[in-house]
């Protein structure tokens, strides 16, 4: 496929490996044109979410870069969560990670960032003109990129809500949706929903989570359903459950697959988070050096506009308009009206809290 | 006792069982006879009641047993592998039929321990069954299968796994047991030793039927077939057809010889006949012990083809060139003091018309 | 014999000869009465590699998580156990899967027996051929697709309820529970249970059962006195397989469960992966492996030393 197919390139591998932890974190691949330094890898392999979200990242990000560098780019779908592990054990133990670029949870990518396997992405061109919200926060430097942001929504079946969308999430404890709510399986983008809705306030989070667990206790009664994004969008197919907390996307996939589904922003609000790209530690040097090219392209105007509008997510990349189909909507934030509507966690809060949420949140639901 | 009427049984298009009778009184043995495949297990089996005939019916104390279920009937049986309990000590195989059959408990172990003795197995009791030897294992069958008192006992084959050492001795051991206890008895074995040995009635079965039913003096003596003849001892066939025909006494040509014999059914002159010969009927005249042709009412002469030395006898095979090369058998009891008739040397035999048997030729 | 005659030896003969020269050049002479036990060795590998991990995973689950760096904190401590005791949630989990192994364990013998049985006695090759290829097809389908099939089958608006609501009654729940993760890890189970109790089934003589009706068993006796105790260790064999195999089920309470009837290897997976806790995860591999162990171990004691085979006298 590749024109820089090179039967050797085990040993170059090898051989570049050695080169670069000689020349250390110094040796900035912009000043190592003339060597291997910048060789085109074979390919470049991005850790992604399969459906309608592999698709955006192909489309928007992977065929315009591979049609610009001439690298094909090959998505793989191993679980965000199951890719963590091995990226993790791969640089503990000094061998060549198995992605390029992860594409991530801002959460789990500022974890993968304190355990100290990410690339520092400071050198990429385009990073000063990008959304505040591009840059991760309660960590020094850039070990990750903010690519856009999204909002967990609460999606629901129309014909279950003949008098208009849920105004508030406590709908979820009526006995009439009993078996019929869906959450994801670790309470991820409910927890501090949770909070509020069952009276308490902002301030309460993250040292004061039993409101949201009485919630949850409650919830329980009505016998939810756990899942994953694609779950989701299967469940509403076939008429398994009439509301759901799941983020946009799968919501609007869904639509677009022609299944009656809507969503809507109840009044207290919707958890808005972002994903973000990072490479890990331990590429060869050539191979790293693409990588941050392929991310540097990403959150170009032309991949943002292109990957985030596919998403329907509102992008890092300033002034771009969104999908037609979005314009005004709560759940694609524009104006900081917009995000009044929403509850943002601090990226810190969520990387110190978020196990502790979430092992609370199975105790719960497994009772 | 046990009457069987008109019973037949078919597997597919194959007749396993045609239209047999038989009776037999309370108290007696009775041994089923036949080569493999001719019908007897089958037989035994219905009897049994873990096969229903398709035609007739079988009477056990004079009731009809056709819807009775096998735990039902009050049978005895040894099977041919035995089929002992291997997770029950030889007691507990004993005392099974007790619990299953409502025995009062109290008197089981009484029952056990009788039974064991009877089988003189006692002191076996807690063995199990991979734990005793071959015959021991018959042993606890059989206690097993009496255990309960049953009216009839049947013995599917149990000693043809044994050798023949044991099994000569189980064969005593098994009628032993049956006459001390008096219990109606039915065999089946493809031995004719141990049909002999053992019954007061044989049965001989082949292709389904019944050939003969009789005593076992009967069933050697007057065989009332060519099967019959031929199955038991070591016999010899040959044809030929009747020439004079008489009251009981018969003159058969068998090629260029007329031999006196015994008619077994209805024979006019000319017809064709199958002639039966016993080997320990036949006398060879050479040797000065077995008395001189005058004895005799038919002797020839024939060619040794081969001996078999079989340690308490030897075997003779000889081929007579006046009976249209018909091959004989003959015994001699006393090889190694006697004149040995070596191949190709010529030998007189005799014997006499009464154990010379001509049968209605029904085949070619 | 055949050596003489040159070239004539079947080329197996030469081939287990010229092994045979390679082992005693390389052997020590004295040893050869071991050469057998060479054999032994890939499994003997094995199970030493397998030992290996669960020496790390005791050694990982003695260290509590750092938060701050994500890495197992350095000095030992008995935290992950304790978290272990001290959320209810671990100990609700494991005994939902004690339970659900036993359940399973249970129904699937009671199903199984009477299919092996009839697989061995029936005397219609057609039956037995279609009893085999009924038991079979399963392993062809692994166990996550026999689960969605469930789904398909049992949704909401599965072929079941449309059945129901096409006679005009509502709809019944009958995924995403307790019970259904049972049926699929039974109908999952079936054919190992079946497999492993065929030839303890077949190894009972019918003239055995023959004897028992004649001696006055009806067949519910036969079944009873003779038939299940003959059949013991393959029935022990069969219910130590599925209920270990159950006990660890990952992808039934998963995918059947619908999030709410997880079992020990789903908690352990959250572990892991879910909140990056090596150290608790491997603290609940440890304890489920001690849990199943125990009562295997338990199940040989009161099944009796010869249950599968060993220590038995053979004539």
């Amino acid at each position: 496929m590749s024109d820089n197919r090179d039967p050797f390139r085990l040993n170059r591998r090898r051989f570049l490996k050695g080169s670069a932890l000689a020349t250390g974190a110094l040796a900035l691949p912009q000043f190592a044109f003339a060597d291997g330094h910048t060789k085109k890898p074979s390919e470049l392999i991005v850790r992604a979410w399969g459906g309608a979200w592999g698709e955006s990242l192909q489309a928007g990000v992977a065929d315009p870069f591979t049609e610009a560098t001439g690298i094909p780019v090959r998505l793989d779908f191993t679980e965000d969560n199951e890719i963590k592990p091995k990226i993790w054990a791969a640089v503990d133990q000094g061998r060549v990670p198995p992605i390029h670029v992860n594409w991530d949870t801002t959460t789990n990518a500022t974890i993968s960032a304190l355990r100290g396997v990410t690339v520092d992405l400071g050198d990429l061109k385009g990073l000063d003109g990008l959304l505040s919200i591009a840059k991760p926060t309660g960590i020094d430097g850039w070990p990750l990129v903010n690519t856009y942001s999204y909002v967990y929504v609460c999606a629901y079946r129309p014909e279950a809500f003949p008098d208009g969308p849920p105004e508030s999430w406590r709908v979820m404890l009526d006995p009439k949706f009993k078996g019929r709510v869906a959450l994801y399986d670790d309470g991820i983008g409910f927890n501090p929903i949770a909070v509020i809705a069952g009276g308490g306030s902002m301030s309460d989070i993250p040292d004061n989570m039993e409101p949201g667990y009485q919630f949850y206790r409650d919830l329980k009664e009505n016998e939810p359903l756990l899942g994953e994004d694609a779950d989701f969008t299967t469940w509403f197919q076939n008429g398994e459950i009439d509301i759901a907390c799941t983020i946009s996307v799968n919501a609007r996939a869904a639509k677009q697959k022609g299944i009656n589904v809507e969503w809507t922003v109840p009044k207290e609000g919707c958890k808005v988070d972002t994903d973000g790209l990072w490479i890990p530690k331990g590429l060869p040097a050539n191979e790293e050096y693409w990588s941050k090219r392929f991310i540097e392209f990403a959150i170009t105007r032309e991949a943002q506009e292109k990957w985030c509008s596919l998403l329907g997510l509102p992008p890092v990349y300033p002034g771009l308009e969104p999908p037609a189909d979005l314009a005004g909507d709560p759940a694609y934030p524009t104006a900081p009206a917009d995000f009044e509507k929403l509850v943002s966690v601090p990226s810190p809060v969520l990387v110190e809290n978020q196990p502790i949420w979430f092992s609370k949140f199975s105790e719960i639901m497994q009772g | 006792m046990v009457e069987i009427r008109d019973v037949s049984k078919a597997f597919g298009d194959v007749l396993a069982v045609d239209d047999a009778s038989l009776a037999l009184p309370k108290g007696e043995f009775l041994t089923i006879l036949g080569p493999s495949g001719c019908g007897k297990t089958t037989l035994l089996r219905m009897i049994a009641g873990f096969i229903r005939p398709n035609a007739g019916e079988i009477l056990i104390n004079g009731a009809a047993v056709d819807n009775v279920p096998p735990y039902r009937r009050s049978i005895g049986m040894v099977f041919q592998r035995l089929a002992l309990f291997p997770h029950m000590t030889a007691a507990q195989n004993v005392a099974y039929p007790l619990k299953m059959r409502g025995f009062d408990p109290v008197t089981i172990p009484d029952r056990v321990s009788e039974y064991l003795r009877l089988v003189r197995l006692d002191g076996f009791e807690k063995r199990r069954p991979q734990e005793l030897s071959g015959g021991q294992q018959q042993r606890v069958a059989i206690a097993r299968a009496l255990s309960f008192s049953p009216d009839l006992l049947l013995l599917d084959e149990p000693l043809s796994a044994l050798d023949k050492k044991l099994r000569e001795e189980m064969q005593l051991e098994f009628r032993r047991i049956q006459q001390e206890l008096g219990v109606t008895t039915i065999n089946v074995t493809h031995d004719q030793r141990e049909a002999l040995v053992m019954s007061d009635q044989i049965v001989v079965m082949s292709e389904g039927r019944i050939q003969q039913s009789d005593s076992p003096e009967a069933v050697y003596r007057a065989p009332s077939n060519r099967f019959v003849a031929n199955f038991i001892g070591l016999t010899a066939m040959f044809k030929g057809a009747v020439e004079v025909s008489g009251d009981g006494g018969i003159l058969v040509r068998v090629g260029d010889t007329a031999l006196k014999a015994r008619a077994q059914g209805e024979l006019g002159n000319g017809t064709a006949v199958d002639c039966a010969l016993r080997a320990e009927q036949v006398r060879i005249l050479d040797d000065p012990a077995n008395g001189d042709a005058t004895a005799f009412e038919n002797v020839v002469t024939g060619e040794v083809r081969q001996r078999i030395f079989e340690g308490d006898r030897m075997v003779y095979e000889i081929s007579v060139p006046a009976l249209a090369d018909a091959v004989l058998f003959a015994f001699d009891h006393d090889p190694l003091h006697h004149a040995e008739h070596r191949p190709q040397s010529q030998v007189k035999l005799g014997w006499n018309a009464r154990d010379f048997f001509a049968f209605p030729s029904d085949r070619t | 014999m055949a050596e003489t005659a040159a070239g004539g030896k079947p080329l197996s003969w030469r081939l287990i000869d010229g092994v045979d020269r390679l082992v005693a050049a390389a052997w020590p002479r004295g040893l050869h009465g071991m050469n057998g036990y060479l054999f032994l060795l890939p499994a003997v590998a094995l199970v030493f590699i397998l030992v290996i991990g669960l020496g790390y995973m005791v050694e990982f689950s003695l260290h509590e998580l750092d938060l701050a760096t994500y890495r197992l904190k350095e000095a030992y401590s008995l935290t992950n156990y304790q978290t272990f005791f001290e959320r209810p949630v671990y100990i609700r989990v494991l005994w939902r899967s004690l339970l659900a192994a036993a359940i399973v364990t249970l129904i699937t013998l009671v199903l199984a027996f009477p299919y092996a049985y009839l697989m061995v006695r029936t005397t219609s090759a057609a039956t037995r051929k279609f009893l085999l290829v009924a038991l079979f097809l399963p392993f062809f389908i692994g166990q996550v697709v026999r689960a969605y099939g469930w789904l398909i089958i049992l949704g909401k608006e599965g072929l079941l309820n449309s059945i129901v609501t096409g006679i005009g009654l509502p709809p019944l729940d009958l995924i995403y529970n307790y019970p259904a993760v049972i049926l699929g890890l039974v109908q999952y189970m079936l054919p190992f249970a079946v497999l492993l109790l065929t030839p303890a089934v077949a190894a009972i003589g019918e003239d055995i059962e023959l004897a028992s009706e004649s001696l006055g068993a009806t067949w519910i006796g036969t079944f009873r006195h003779v038939v299940i105790p003959m059949a013991k260790p393959g029935i022990i064999g069969a219910g130590i397989v599925v209920f270990t195999l159950t006990l660890t089920d990952f992808a039934m309470p998963e995918i059947l469960g619908g999030g709410t009837s997880d079992f020990i290897a789903n908690a352990i997976y959250d572990s892991y992966f879910q909140i990056s806790n090596i150290g608790l995860g491997s603290a609940l591999s440890i304890v489920l492996t001690l849990v199943g162990s125990a009562l295997v171990a338990l199940m040989l004691m009161i099944a009796g030393t010869g249950t599968l085979g060993f220590a038995e006298r053979k004539s």
